[in-house]
């Protein structure tokens, strides 16, 4: 909070963001009523819960994961491992974006918003399931993050990793309907873009499916665990200063 | 003149050698296209074929597809927001004094740096343009004069790109954090200059709006040009146009830079 130009100029690229993406829909939808099952009110809903699911990961992951490379390269990391806290509890929680918060109240209560005036009621169950799902989307994106950023171990000096990730995230913030086929299955299993955003809008709107539900826990717990893999391999590797 | 040129030309050299250090920006930046491009191909794929139509506002789907990949590839190589950020962090930190005692012009140098660390995008990209009209004929790329007039909006679009990022930097002066600002705007650049749809599809009051500004000069109108969307009657009057723009804002940021001088501190130096 020491930093308020930082704290509004945030705020304000969230705000610039969010109205981009409204925009580039409604273009979209000015042409077509639907994308797969998804309708115009749908996907406001859609990208209400993407922005949610950034902010949390702005809040609590993106001031640490983005810098991993630079605290590597300049040896900074050493610091953070002779501390006597699990080192990539240390690397993955040590700061966190506060004006998140901001954005993250307005989400909610636009979201709160759109459900209660959506064409069917939204039930409590499907609430429940959402947060669920919701939260394993986060544990999926933490951990899709970490893989990436922890690559500088191998790269030695990997700055890239952040548009990288930027890049493959792009996946994530489309309704999984326009995706088909070959592309469809790899974005469900092997880049599990499709469960960070648009299965927890699945299952609030449409109900809980219990198969994309354990489908998305097997998949978070295999990242997950890679995630925490990548990371002592990496360590082993990590020759400290200049490596 | 000429000691100029030698002089900013081995700034560029200088930022080449540390470029090719890092060929990994060229490996992400290429996925960054292709990603966004086959995001762009499902998307537009499935409002053709809901709505049944083999045209939309006169582009055909391949025609829009090769529309929005050179858009992309644009897009990439006229953001220099990455230059931008740091040249605020030296006014911030006080680095910018180095600039003020030495016979070289803050604007021109990171100008010539910004060129050196993308120049590694152009080799690939080029490369991609060259082999566009071999394997997709006929999408872009007509005749030589269209080469030629998208090289020259290219540039064009380059320049003022980077003298509007120059603009903002200089904010610095006053507002010690203005990274937002120029974060924001690459944000809204990115679709309002029509990188991922064309400005054509904008809604009419939209696209009246930005054709007042500079940002249908900065992706659409070499685009455009590279497409034949632009009747070639059209290329010269909008090309006076646009260098109309890159003097205003080329003025613009000189009155910001200088005004910015007088209130610079030189702190963290």
């Amino acid at each position: 909070m020491e930093f308020k130009a930082n704290f509004l100029g945030g705020l304000f690229v969230d705000i610039i963001f969010y109205g981009i993406q409204f925009f580039f829909f409604s273009v979209i939808y000015s042409y077509v009523d639907a994308l797969g099952v998804f309708t115009r009110e749908d996907v406001i809903i859609f990208l209400i819960i993407t922005f949610l699911s950034d902010t949390v990961y702005m809040f609590f992951f993106s001031g640490n994961l983005f810098n991993l490379n630079r605290w590597m390269v300049r040896g900074d990391l050493d610091f953070i491992l002779l501390k006597p806290v699990p080192s990539q509890f240390m690397v993955s929680f040590r700061f966190v974006k506060s004006y998140a918060i901001i954005s993250l109240f307005i989400l909610i209560a636009m979201l709160f918003m759109l459900l209660a005036s959506y064409r069917q009621p939204i039930g409590l169950l499907n609430v429940l399931i959402f947060i669920v799902s919701f939260l394993f989307g986060q544990i999926l994106w933490y951990s899709v993050e970490f893989i990436i950023s922890s690559s500088c171990f191998w790269f030695k000096n990997f700055s890239v990793a952040g548009w990288l990730s930027h890049e493959i995230m792009k996946f994530a913030t489309r309704p999984d309907s326009i995706y088909t086929g070959l592309l469809r299955k790899v974005l469900f299993s092997f880049i599990p873009m499709i469960l960070i955003a648009s299965l927890p809008t699945r299952m609030l709107i449409y109900g809980p499916d219990m198969q994309y539900l354990f489908g998305q826990l097997l998949i978070t717990t295999i990242f997950l665990m890679s995630a925490r893999l990548v990371w002592k391999r990496g360590l082993i590797r990590y020759e400290s200063a200049s490596s | 003149m000429k000691a100029w040129i030698e002089k900013y030309f081995a700034v560029v050299q200088m930022t080449w050698i540390q470029t090719l250090e890092y060929k990994a920006n060229a490996i992400v930046g290429t996925f960054a296209i292709f990603s966004g491009l086959l995001i762009e191909f499902l998307i537009w794929r499935q409002v053709f074929q809901t709505q049944n139509i083999t045209e939309l506002r006169g582009f055909t789907f391949n025609g829009l597809m090769a529309y929005i990949f050179l858009c992309m590839i644009v897009g990439q190589l006229k953001s220099s927001w990455a230059t931008s950020i740091e040249m605020i962090d030296s006014i911030r930190t006080g680095e910018l004094n180095k600039y003020l005692i030495r016979p070289i012009s803050f604007f021109t140098y990171h100008f010539m740096m910004f060129i050196g660390h993308n120049s590694l995008f152009y080799i690939v990209y080029i490369s991609v343009l060259i082999l566009f009209p071999i394997f997709l004929p006929g999408w872009a790329f007509h005749t030589m004069f269209h080469i030629l007039g998208f090289a020259v909006a290219l540039l064009i679009s380059i320049y003022l790109s980077y003298a509007i990022y120059f603009c903002m930097v200089c904010f610095a002066f006053w507002f010690g954090e203005v990274r937002a600002l120029v974060i924001a705007y690459n944000v809204s650049n990115i679709v309002l200059s029509g990188q991922i749809i064309p400005l054509r599809l904008f809604p009419e009051y939209v696209r009246e709006i930005i054709y007042y500004t500079p940002l249908q000069f900065l992706v659409d109108f070499p685009v455009s040009i590279a497409t034949g969307n632009l009747p070639m009657h059209l290329w010269l009057p909008k090309m006076g146009l646009a260098i109309c723009w890159c003097i205003v804002v080329s003025v613009i940021g000189r009155i910001i830079y200088r005004s910015g001088i007088r209130v610079y501190g030189g702190f963290g130096a």
